[in-house]
C-alpha cells in the first residue's frame, strides 16, 4: 500500500470522527454521529493492517506471527468490550465509562514504554523531542490510568466518595511532577542503560500522582473528574501520535482532548466553579467546619410522611415535577418512577422531571437513564428551562437527590457548595423527599430543605419506597374511577 | 440629521428658562404660552369605535400632574363614563371638538384623525399650527394623513410607534390593547361555540374540553391562551418563532413548532416577519392539521405594515368539525383565514368565522382605562416635573414615536446604531446608569497564556525539526476544531458524547498495532507484546465505547 493512501485513509478517518462529534451535540443527528465514529475507526484499523501486511517498502512486512498476535489481541479485546456495552446496567454507566478511559491511558502508557524499549535496541542516542515525546505521553498515559482507576472505585463505591486531603498535598504533587521531569532529564543524559527504567519509574510516579490527584476530589465532582480524564485520554493519544509520528493518532487525539477540555469546562460552568477549583480545591474541604459548628445547635425536626400520605398528596396535585438524582440511578428506580408519572398524567395531572446539569455521577446520566424507562424527552426539563416553574409547582418529589436541591448553595455563604446553582424545589407547595436516611449528601453537607416546614420526608430504599408509591397511587386511582 | 441635532439642542435650551421659575413658553418653542399645559380630549368619531383616550381617573392623575384636562362633552359616554365623572375628577368638559382644537395644547385620541362621518369635516385640518396630537396613527400606511398633518404644521406622537424596549412598557399601547383584544376573542369564540369550553363528568353525561388553537404567540395570543386555559379549554398555540415556546408553556399551553428548512418566522424587534412561499405552504398544511382536531381557532398572525398571511385556507376550514369557530383578529389586515370577512360574522361549511375589527371597542371600558394610563405615561415621559412640554429627541422612545415636528417629517426614527456623518452624540449617562458596570475579564490568564505558548513554541522553532514542527500544525489546528465542535451540545446528550469521544479516543490502537507488529522489523520482543497489550486495552475500549453508546441512542426518543 502506498504510504499516501494510507495518509488520506487517515485523514478520512479524522474527518468521520470529526462530524462524529458534531452529530453528536443534537438529538436528531446523534445517532448518525455514532455510525460516522465507528466507521471512522473501522477504517483506520482496516488500513493499518493494510500497512502493515503490504508495505510500500516489502522488507518490513509484518511477520505472521505479529499479525496473529495483532488479529488476536483485536479480536478478544472487541469481545470483551462488546459484552461489557451489552451487559452493563445503565445505572453502571459512569464506572463503565471511566473503566475504559483507564485502559487508553494504560494503553498509551505502554505504547510510549514499548516504543522507547524499541528505540534503546536500535541504538544511537535520541532525538530531544523524541525523548519529550514519549516521557510526556507515557505521563498523561499514566495518570489517565490510575486516575480513571480510581474514579472507577469511587463510583463502584468501593472506596469513599470523600475527598483524600492529605497535609502539603499541593507540595506532593508538584514534588512529583519535577520528579519526573528529572528523571526525563536523567534517562537523556544517562545513557541507554538506563533509559528504561527511569521511564518505568517515571510512569510509576505519574500513575501515584494520578491517584492521588482523584483521590483529593470529592464524590460530588465526579462528572467534571470523568469528564477531565476523558479529555486527558485524548492528549494521551495524541502525544502517542506524536511519539510515532502518526498524524491520525495526533488529529483525533487533540479533537477528543480539546473537546473533552469544554465538556468540563461546560460542567463547572453549571456548578458555578472554575475548573482549578474542582481539580485543586478538594470539595468539602472547606466544608468539614460547617457540621461541626452546627454540633452544638439542638436537634432539628423533619416531618415524616408514609407511602398513602405521599400518594395523596401526589394524586391532589396538579402540577408536579420529579427531581431524580443518583439515589434513583442506584435504585434502578427509573422504571417506577415513569410509571407514576404517567399514571398522573393519565388523571390530568402535569407531570415534568427536573434534572440539573450535574446530576448522577455522570453529566447527562439522568437523562440516559429516564430515556431507557421511556420518558419522553420532552417532559425532562433542563435547571433553567423549570427553576421558575416550581412557584407554581404543587408537589415536587426529590428521589435520591440531595446537594442539587440544597439550599444553602443560595443562602449560606459559609457552606462548601455555596454558588452552585441548584433547583429552587422549596418553593413548590409541598417537597416530598425520598431518603435512606438523614445521612448528608455526597457533598457531605447537610441539608436544611429536610428541616424545611413543607418538606415531608420519606424514608426508606427509593427502589422500595417508589415501588410501594406506585402500588398505592395505582389502587387510588382505581378506587376512585370505579 | 444635521438639523435633528439643532432640534435637539433647542429642546434642551427650552429646558433651561423653565427651571429656574414657573414660566413655561420662554422659548420659541412653547407655542402653548400659558401657565398650565391643557390637554385635550376628544370624542371619537369612528361609528363603531368606543373607547376614548381618557378616564375619569386618568384625568385625575394628569390634574395631579399640574395639567389643565380640556374634555369634549360626551367623550366618554361609549365607555361609560359620564361627563360628570370627568368634571370631578378636574376636567373642563367643553360642548364640541371645535372647542378642544381650539383651546387645549396637545390633543388626544384613540383613532387616527379622519374625517367626520356626517359633517365630513377632517380632524387633521383643525389642528393648529404648533398643536401636539397623540394618538395611533400608523405613519407607514397612512401616508396622506401624515402629509395632512404635515401642512398644518403640527408635532405628532404615534401611540402605535412605542420603541420594543422594556422602559418603554408602561406606554406600550399596542400590547395593551391587543392584551384585552385577546381576552375578547376567547369570549367571543365561546359566545358563538354553543357549548362549555370546560370539561366536566355530570350526571347529565361527559362534557369534553373545548380544544383551543391558537395562532400567533404574541401579546394577543398569549392573552387568548390564558382566557382559553381559565375557561377549562384544552389549549395549543402556533408561532413561527422558537423563542416564544417558553412563554406559550408558561400561560400552560402546549407549543406546536414549526420548523422549516432553518428558517424562522423571527423578525426584527421581536415581530414575525415575512417568508418565503415554500415556507408558507408548509405552515398552512400545519395548520390545517391542528385545525382539524381543534374546536375554537383565534388566529393572531401579523407582519408590521404589511398584509396578514392567509395562514388558514379554506381547505382547512373544511376540515373542521361543524359548529367550530374561528376567531380572525387579523381581519382588519386582511384576514390570516382565507374566508374571512371583514367587520362580519359568517357561517362556512359549518364554521363561524368571525371577522370583527372592532373587539377592543366591544371591551370599550378596559380598553379606554389602559389606553388612558398609557397617555399619562407619555405625558409624564415628556413633561416630567417641569410640567412643561419638552420632547427630548435624544431620548429613544419619544424620538421613536415622534412623526412630525412643527410640521417637519421625523418619521421612521433613525435606526439607533446609525449615526451618520454626524458628530459622535456626547455619552448620556442618566438613561442607564442603573447598570452595573460589567467587571472586565482579568487579562492575566491570557496574557500568561500566550507567553507559555511563544516559551513553548520558540524553541521548536529554534531546534525542533521539519517533521515536528508538522506534527505540531496538524495538532493545534485539530485541537482548535475540537475546541469549536462541542460547545453548543445538549446537556441531555453530555454521557453519549462523552462515552462516543471515549470510543475515538480508543485510536489508540493503531499506535499499539503498530508497536505490535514493528517487533518483526527489528523492535523489542518486549515491545511487541507491549503493542499487543495495548491493541488488546485499546479494542476494549472501542467496541465497548461504540456500542454502548449505540444502546444509549437508542433509547432516546420524542
Amino acid at each position: 500500500m502506498r504510504i499516501t493512501l494510507v495518509n488520506v485513509a487517515y485523514l478520512v478517518a479524522s474527518l468521520l470522527f470529526v462530524l462524529s462529534l458534531r452529530g453528536l451535540s443534537a438529538q436528531q443527528t446523534a445517532r448518525r454521529g455514532n455510525l460516522l465514529g465507528t466507521l471512522g475507526m473501522l477504517l483506520a484499523v482496516a488500513v493499518t493492517l493494510g500497512a502493515l501486511v503490504a508495505p510500500e517498502n516489502k522488507a518490513l512486512a509484518a511477520g505472521p506471527s505479529d499479525l496473529g498476535l495483532l488479529a488476536a489481541a483485536i479480536g478478544v479485546g472487541a469481545v470483551i468490550g462488546a459484552v461489557l456495552a451489552a451487559r452493563v446496567a445503565m445505572t453502571s454507566m459512569p464506572e463503565l465509562v471511566a473503566v475504559l478511559h483507564s485502559f487508553v491511558g494504560a494503553a498509551a502508557a505502554l505504547v510510549g514504554i514499548g516504543s522507547e524499549m524499541n528505540g534503546v535496541r536500535a541504538g544511537g542516542a535520541p532525538e530531544v523531542a523524541h525523548h519529550v515525546e514519549i516521557h510526556a505521553g507515557v505521563f498523561i498515559g499514566a495518570i489517565t490510568f490510575t486516575g480513571s482507576v480510581i474514579a472507577f472505585l469511587k463510583l463502584r463505591g468501593t472506596i469513599g466518595s470523600k475527598p483524600l486531603v492529605l497535609p502539603a498535598r499541593h507540595a506532593l504533587n508538584a514534588s512529583m511532577v519535577f520528579a519526573c521531569i528529572f528523571l526525563a532529564v536523567a534517562a537523556f543524559r544517562g545513557g541507554e542503560a538506563v533509559r528504561v527504567p527511569y521511564l518505568l519509574v517515571s510512569t510509576g510516579v505519574a500513575g501515584v500522582l494520578g491517584a492521588h490527584l482523584v483521590l483529593a476530589i470529592g464524590g460530588g465532582d465526579m462528572p467534571v473528574v470523568v469528564s477531565l480524564l476523558n479529555s486527558y485520554s485524548g492528549w494521551a493519544a495524541s502525544a502517542a501520535g506524536f511519539m510515532l509520528g502518526n498524524d491520525l493518532l495526533i488529529v483525533t487525539g487533540a479533537l477528543v482532548g480539546s473537546s473533552g477540555a469544554i465538556l468540563s469546562y461546560i460542567m463547572c460552568k453549571a456548578m458555578n466553579r472554575s475548573i482549578w477549583n474542582v481539580v485543586f480545591a478538594g470539595f468539602g474541604e472547606q466544608g468539614g467546619a460547617v457540621p461541626a459548628a452546627k454540633k452544638g445547635e439542638p436537634a432539628k425536626k423533619v416531618n415524616e410522611t408514609n407511602i398513602d400520605g405521599a400518594a395523596d398528596l401526589l394524586l391532589g396535585a396538579k402540577n408536579v415535577i420529579v427531581v431524580p438524582g443518583y439515589g434513583m440511578a442506584v435504585a434502578q428506580a427509573q422504571h417506577a418512577v415513569k410509571e407514576i408519572t404517567t399514571l398522573l398524567e393519565r388523571r390530568g395531572t402535569k407531570a415534568r422531571y427536573a434534572i440539573h446539569p450535574v446530576a448522577g455521577r455522570l453529566p447527562g446520566h439522568m437523562n440516559v437513564l429516564l430515556a431507557e424507562a421511556n420518558v419522553s424527552y420532552e417532559a425532562v426539563k433542563e435547571m433553567e428551562e423549570i427553576n421558575e416553574d416550581f412557584e407554581e409547582t404543587d408537589v415536587v418529589i426529590v428521589i435520591g437527590a440531595n446537594d442539587i436541591v440544597n439550599p444553602s448553595a443560595l443562602d449560606d455563604p459559609e457552606s462548601p457548595i455555596y454558588g452552585m446553582p441548584v433547583l429552587e424545589v422549596w418553593k413548590a407547595g409541598r417537597v416530598i423527599m425520598l431518603k435512606r436516611g438523614m445521612a448528608a449528601g455526597y457533598a457531605g453537607v447537610d441539608n436544611p430543605l429536610c428541616y424545611l416546614d413543607n418538606t415531608l420526608m420519606l424514608f426508606g430504599d427509593a427502589k422500595a419506597s417508589v415501588q410501594k408509591l406506585l402500588n398505592a397511587i395505582s389502587a387510588r386511582a382505581e378506587q376512585q374511577a370505579a | 440629521m444635521v438639523e435633528e441635532v439643532k432640534a435637539g439642542a433647542n429642546a434642551v435650551l427650552a429646558a433651561e428658562p423653565a427651571s429656574g421659575a414657573q414660566k413655561p413658553g420662554g422659548s420659541a418653542k412653547e407655542a402653548g404660552g400659558e401657565a398650565q399645559v391643557s390637554i385635550g380630549v376628544l370624542k371619537e368619531i369612528e361609528p363603531r369605535e368606543r373607547r376614548v383616550a381618557a378616564t375619569p381617573a386618568s384625568v385625575g392623575r394628569l390634574v395631579k400632574m399640574g395639567l389643565a384636562v380640556i374634555l369634549e362633552s360626551g367623550a366618554g359616554a361609549s365607555a361609560g363614563f359620564e361627563d360628570a365623572a370627568y368634571a370631578e375628577a378636574g376636567a373642563r368638559i367643553v360642548p364640541k371638538a371645535a372647542d378642544v382644537f381650539r383651546e387645549a395644547d396637545v390633543i388626544t385620541k384613540v383613532r387616527p384623525p379622519g374625517a367626520h362621518p356626517e359633517t365630513g369635516e377632517h380632524e387633521a385640518d383643525q389642528v393648529r399650527a404648533g398643536q401636539k396630537l397623540i394618538s395611533f396613527l400608523w405613519p407607514a400606511q397612512n401616508k396622506e394623513l401624515v402629509e395632512r398633518l404635515a401642512k398644518r404644521k403640527a408635532t405628532v406622537l404615534a401611540m402605535d410607534a412605542v420603541p420594543r424596549i422594556t422602559r418603554a412598557q408602561k406606554l406600550d399601547a399596542l400590547s395593551a390593547m391587543a392584551n384585552v383584544n385577546g381576552y375578547r376573542a376567547v369570549i367571543e369564540a365561546a359566545s358563538h361555540y354553543g357549548r362549555l369550553l370546560g370539561g366536566q363528568v355530570t350526571a347529565a353525561g361527559r362534557i369534553k374540553p373545548a380544544q383551543v388553537f391558537i395562532i400567533g404567540a404574541g401579546v394577543a395570543g398569549l392573552a387568548a391562551i390564558g382566557a382559553a386555559r381559565a375557561l377549562g379549554a384544552m389549549v395549543k398555540a402556533f408561532d413561527t418563532r422558537p423563542v416564544v415556546r417558553e412563554q406559550v408553556t408558561s400561560m400552560g399551553a402546549e407549543f406546536v413548532p414549526f420548523e422549516f428548512q432553518g428558517e424562522t418566522g423571527e423578525g426584527q424587534g421581536g415581530y414575525a416577519k415575512e417568508v418565503s412561499e415554500a415556507y408558507l405552504a408548509a405552515e398552512q398544511q400545519l395548520i390545517a392539521e391542528h385545525c382539524r382536531t381543534s374546536d375554537i381557532v383565534i388566529s393572531t398572525a401579523l407582519i408590521p405594515g404589511k398584509k396578514a398571511p392567509e395562514l388558514i385556507t379554506s381547505g382547512a376550514v373544511v376540515g373542521m368539525h361543524r359548529g367550530s369557530v374561528i376567531v380572525d383578529l387579523a381581519a382588519e389586515q386582511g384576514g390570516n383565514c382565507a374566508l374571512t370577512e371583514r367587520d362580519r360574522t359568517v357561517e362556512r361549511y359549518g364554521v363561524t368565522i368571525v371577522g370583527h375589527t372592532d373587539l377592543t371597542s366591544r371591551m370599550a371600558r378596559q380598553a379606554s382605562e389602559l389606553y388612558a394610563m398609557t397617555i399619562v405615561n407619555l405625558l409624564d415621559e415628556i413633561m416630567g416635573k417641569k410640567k412643561t412640554w419638552e420632547l427630548s429627541l435624544d431620548d429613544e422612545i419619544q424620538r421613536g414615536m415622534l412623526v412630525l415636528l412643527d410640521g417637519e417629517l421625523k418619521w421612521p426614527p433613525p435606526r439607533p446604531e446609525i449615526r451618520g456623518g454626524a458628530p459622535a452624540p456626547a455619552p448620556k449617562p442618566p438613561a442607564h446608569a442603573h447598570q452595573k458596570p460589567e467587571v472586565p475579564e482579568s487579562p492575566w490568564p491570557g496574557r500568561i497564556g500566550t507567553a507559555l505558548a511563544l516559551a513553548f513554541l520558540a524553541p521548536v522553532g529554534l531546534f525542533g525539526s521539519q517533521e515536528l514542527v508538522q506534527h505540531l500544525t496538524v495538532f493545534l489546528l485539530a485541537c482548535v476544531v475540537g475546541w469549536h465542535l462541542v460547545w453548543n451540545v445538549t446537556p441531555a446528550l453530555h454521557t453519549p458524547l462523552m462515552s462516543v469521544t471515549n470510543a475515538i479516543s480508543g485510536i489508540i490502537l493503531i499506535g499499539g498495532m503498530l508497536l505490535a507488529a514493528n517487533g518483526g522489523g527489528g523492535g523489542a520482543p518486549v515491545a511487541a507484546l507491549l503493542g499487543a497489550v495495548a491493541v488488546l486495552l485499546a479494542s476494549i475500549n472501542v467496541a465497548g465505547g461504540f456500542l454502548v453508546t449505540q444502546r444509549m441512542l437508542r433509547m432516546f426518543r420524542k
